[in-house]
């Protein structure tokens, strides 16, 4: 059935946070027409994109997401009026934070999707899915989950910054 | 004849002491900041300022994994610490008032239950004391009975001699096996002329007068007086070598995670809230009272000891500055 | 504006000036707790050490007539009006001495509603700068020991006050530091930005008094206490760390007034103020907003135009 499906050496994990009433249903849409999209993509539902917290974007991130995708209804259909346009603003300034710090905005996607959009839906998925493929894991959000102070570290083998490798132990025995 | 080691010996001392496999840690410049840190190579060690956090951090890190745990085949696995692992270490270029911290805190890791992860670190350390040239108006070591040249809780202490080189005393074995092992790189001088240590800005505390007074006066508005601008930050807590609560908290999800002992500070509101609401130390005089308290009373009943250094840290950190010297010796003039 | 006229602009200020400052504070605050017009007023009085000085919350004239003002009275005192922290307010209307960069937060918390302009009585200082935390503190500021901060300010000759002590004074020709630090750190490659803070967060020791100063943060729950759920780790490593930083910047971003607060009481140094600034300048290039020029009701956050732009979503 999926005989053309492509091996890949990196499937990347992407978290997308949609609105109830638009994105997830333009994603069931999808669904039900039976058009393909990558599986990489897992959706979680919220009651609208002003209810998506930036933290949401950074723990997705921390806890091994490759990619983020926020999607929403288009300015004008927000079920609770203004949602939509609020969260256009807030994820304007948050994309600039993470910009600063040092975050690769590539992995970052915001969208309109209406329910009636299923297209949609499946060429922002996709898109995105293929972008962050090519761009490899999202290393550092990850690394920094492993790190430890120094002080805290059980061996010398994990103390940062000590370096003790045999070219080292032949400098120092000239000493 | 008193020993003594040149400054290069010291840095080449460090050097050996890496080659060796331990980690050597000491002062050194981290951005703008000095701090204690392992050190690569004995060029690194930067004796020319206190480090901005204490060296308790040694044994007592700022956050550690005391246990974590892993859910396998719908079982969950905890897995401890192998301490056994922790690796030896020497702390060189500590002044007084940082190397006298372990020797305070011994007490309370070691009393009702033995802190192994405390205890380990602790035991696998060497810690080489070096006399104190250069204090500041937030020092203030001598008033709460330490000196710029004590020796507690060294194991090998220096003291800094006119010509560059460091006069070495080994107080403790360890010390002693430190200067045995590598006796090559110390010498001996004819006279030890000792530079000037540094001055306090502060006068000798009546710590026991102190104690008394408060043993009277938990409840006094000179409380809310002093720490009416606490703004209930751990900046004070933290970077001090005594101060050594924590807080433990299992980080992670339902299927891994870890389980992490962390620092904690009596000045946040948090600290004493009870899982009903309910906050004993509902206000910030009351927090700060529990930390005079417990430094100069509450430590002292227990454990004998003062558990300040008078390293003046907190002094020179608080955002609002508050000034713990200037709060004893308030508290030290009074009659009642 | 008459303040802008006569400008006077030197290299160094003289120790009398702060004196006249101190004079006019000290006359103007025991007034209004003599005539009753105020039940308190927080000001800085001196520390024990030589250029030190502290916040005080006085309530007689006595006490007034020891208020200071020198370059060492760093704090942003409005921290003390926000609920959370002390709830001076409780007692009646509060007399406070504020600098320029202390009156945006003032502001700020108006708009926010958590004070009333009637409550207080503004005693502003016509401001030349304040020391850097740990530079030298020697009679007076100058190139080499001002603030950062202070660098660029724009809010030397506050207005709106009760009473400005103090006329028209600044330092001329200080190299807007902050600013070519934050241009340096746009110009580099987003591995070395990331690294660049991954260095600065790490050295955090999670002891809050970023938070603490903060006048806007004056959340009676901070999200960053929760850990049922969790949303960022209480435990000071440095994915916590960065997690907790990047939250505060964004919760900050629209209400932040520049006082740098935060990065003077930082103990280990971390530029925290980059961040909010960039939030500032951001927030100020898309929706033309400026936090603290005056009290209002909505932040660029919490309002919205329907042709906001949308060039970032697909």
């Amino acid at each position: 059935m999926h005989a053309e499906a492509k091996q890949h050496d990196f499937e990347p994990k992407i978290v997308a946070f949609v609105c109830t009433w638009c994105t997830y249903a333009g994603a069931d849409l999808a669904g039900t027409s039976r058009m393909q999209y990558p599986a990489n993509v897992r959706v979680l539902k919220f009651p609208c994109t002003g209810r998506i917290d930036p933290v949401f974007i950074l723990r997705a991130f921390q806890k091994g997401a490759d990619g983020v995708l926020v999607s929403g209804c288009h300015p004008g259909d927000c079920h609770y009026m203004a949602g939509n346009f609020h969260a256009r603003r807030r994820f304007a300034a948050f994309r600039a934070l993470l910009d600063f710090v040092g975050v690769d905005l590539h992995r970052l996607q915001f969208s309109w999707v209406s329910a009636a959009e299923g297209g949609k839906w499946v060429e922002v998925v996709t898109e995105l899915t293929e972008r962050v493929r090519a761009m490899g894991p999202m290393l550092e959000f990850k690394s920094l989950e492993h790190e430890e102070q120094w002080s805290a570290f059980q061996a010398m083998a994990d103390v940062p910054g000590v370096v003790n490798t045999p070219e080292l132990k032949e400098a120092y025995d000239k000493i | 004849m008193p020993q003594i080691i040149t400054e290069q010996n010291l840095r080449n001392l460090i050097d050996l002491l890496v080659k060796e496999s331990k980690v050597v840690v000491g002062p050194k410049q981290a951005d703008s900041v000095v701090l204690y840190q392992p050190l690569a190579a004995g060029s690194e060690l930067t004796l020319d300022s206190l480090p901005r956090r204490s060296a308790k951090e040694l044994f007592f890190p700022i956050c550690e994994n005391i246990l974590s745990y892993q859910r396998l085949d719908g079982k969950m696995q905890v897995t401890d610490v192998d301490r056994s692992r922790f690796p030896e270490t020497v702390l060189i270029g500590a002044p007084p008032c940082d190397a006298a911290s372990p020797a305070i805190l011994d007490a309370v890791f070691s009393w009702d239950y033995n802190d192994e992860f405390y205890l380990e670190r602790r035991r696998k350390s060497t810690i080489v004391g070096i006399a104190c040239t250069q204090g500041d108006d937030a020092c203030f070591c001598t008033a709460v009975g330490l000196a710029p040249d004590t020796d507690t809780g060294s194991d090998l202490f220096l003291t800094p001699l006119k010509d560059g080189s460091y006069a070495c005393k080994a107080v403790t074995e360890k010390g002693k096996a430190l200067v045995d092992a590598h006796a090559r790189l110390f010498g001996e001088a004819a006279s030890a002329d000792a530079a000037p240590f540094a001055e306090q800005g502060t006068e000798k505390l009546d710590l026991v007068k102190i104690k008394k007074w408060l043993e009277g006066h938990f409840e006094d508005p000179l409380w809310e007086k002093i720490s009416d601008i606490c703004v209930g930050c751990g900046s004070c807590a933290f970077i001090c070598p005594a101060c050594h609560c924590f807080d433990i908290n299992d980080e992670g999800s339902t299927e891994q995670g870890s389980r992490r002992k962390h620092w904690d500070a009596c000045g946040f509101s948090k600290f004493t809230n009870h899982a009903s609401g309910h906050n004993p130390r509902d206000v910030q005089n009351k927090r700060y009272r529990n930390r005079i308290m417990h430094k100069f009373k509450y430590y002292d009943d227990k454990f004998g000891r003062t558990l300040c250094t008078g390293c003046g840290r907190c002094v020179r950190a608080c955002p609002v500055g508050i000034d713990i010297a200037e709060i004893l010796s308030t508290i030290n003039a009074k009659q009642d | 504006m008459n303040a802008k006229a006569n400008k006077n602009q030197s290299s160094c200020i003289e120790p009398s000036y702060y004196q006249a400052v101190t004079q006019a504070i000290r006359t103007q605050a025991v007034q209004v707790l003599k005539d009753g017009t105020v039940a308190g007023v927080v000001g800085y009085l001196p520390g024990r050490r030589k250029g030190t000085a502290r916040p005080a919350l006085i309530t007689t004239p006595e006490e007034a007539e020891k208020l200071i003002f020198s370059p060492a009275c760093v704090n942003n005192l409005s921290v003390y009006l926000t609920k959370s922290k002390k709830g001076v307010l409780k007692q009646g209307r509060i007399g406070i001495v504020a600098k320029g960069c202390d009156m945006r937060a003032l502001a700020g918390l108006m708009g926010e509603s958590q004070i009333k302009r009637e409550d207080l009585f503004i005693i502003a200082v016509d401001c030349a700068g304040v020391y850097g935390s740990r530079a030298e503190r020697s009679e007076s500021v100058t190139e080499a020991n001002i603030a950062r901060k202070c660098h660029e300010c724009t809010v030397h000759h506050p207005e709106g006050a009760d009473f400005v002590a103090g006329a028209a004074t600044e330092l001329s020709g200080l190299t807007p530091l902050e600013a070519e630090e934050m241009a340096r750190i746009e110009a580099l490659p987003q591995a070395e930005r990331w690294a660049f803070w991954k260095e600065h967060f790490s050295r955090c020791i999670r002891c809050m008094a970023c938070r603490q100063v903060c006048p806007f943060c004056y959340c009676e729950q901070c999200l960053c206490d929760k850990n049922r759920p969790q949303a960022v780790e209480n435990s000071p490593r440095p994915a916590g760390n960065t997690a907790w930083h990047i939250v505060r910047a964004m919760h900050l971003a629209g209400r932040c007034g520049g006082c740098a607060e935060c990065e003077r009481v930082c103990p280990m140094d971390i530029p925290l103020n980059l961040l909010n600034r960039r939030m500032a300048k951001e927030l100020k290039e898309l929706y033309d907003y400026e936090a603290g020029l005056a009290p209002a009701e909505k932040g660029p956050l919490n309002q919205y135009k329907e042709d906001d732009d949308q060039s970032f979503i697909k």
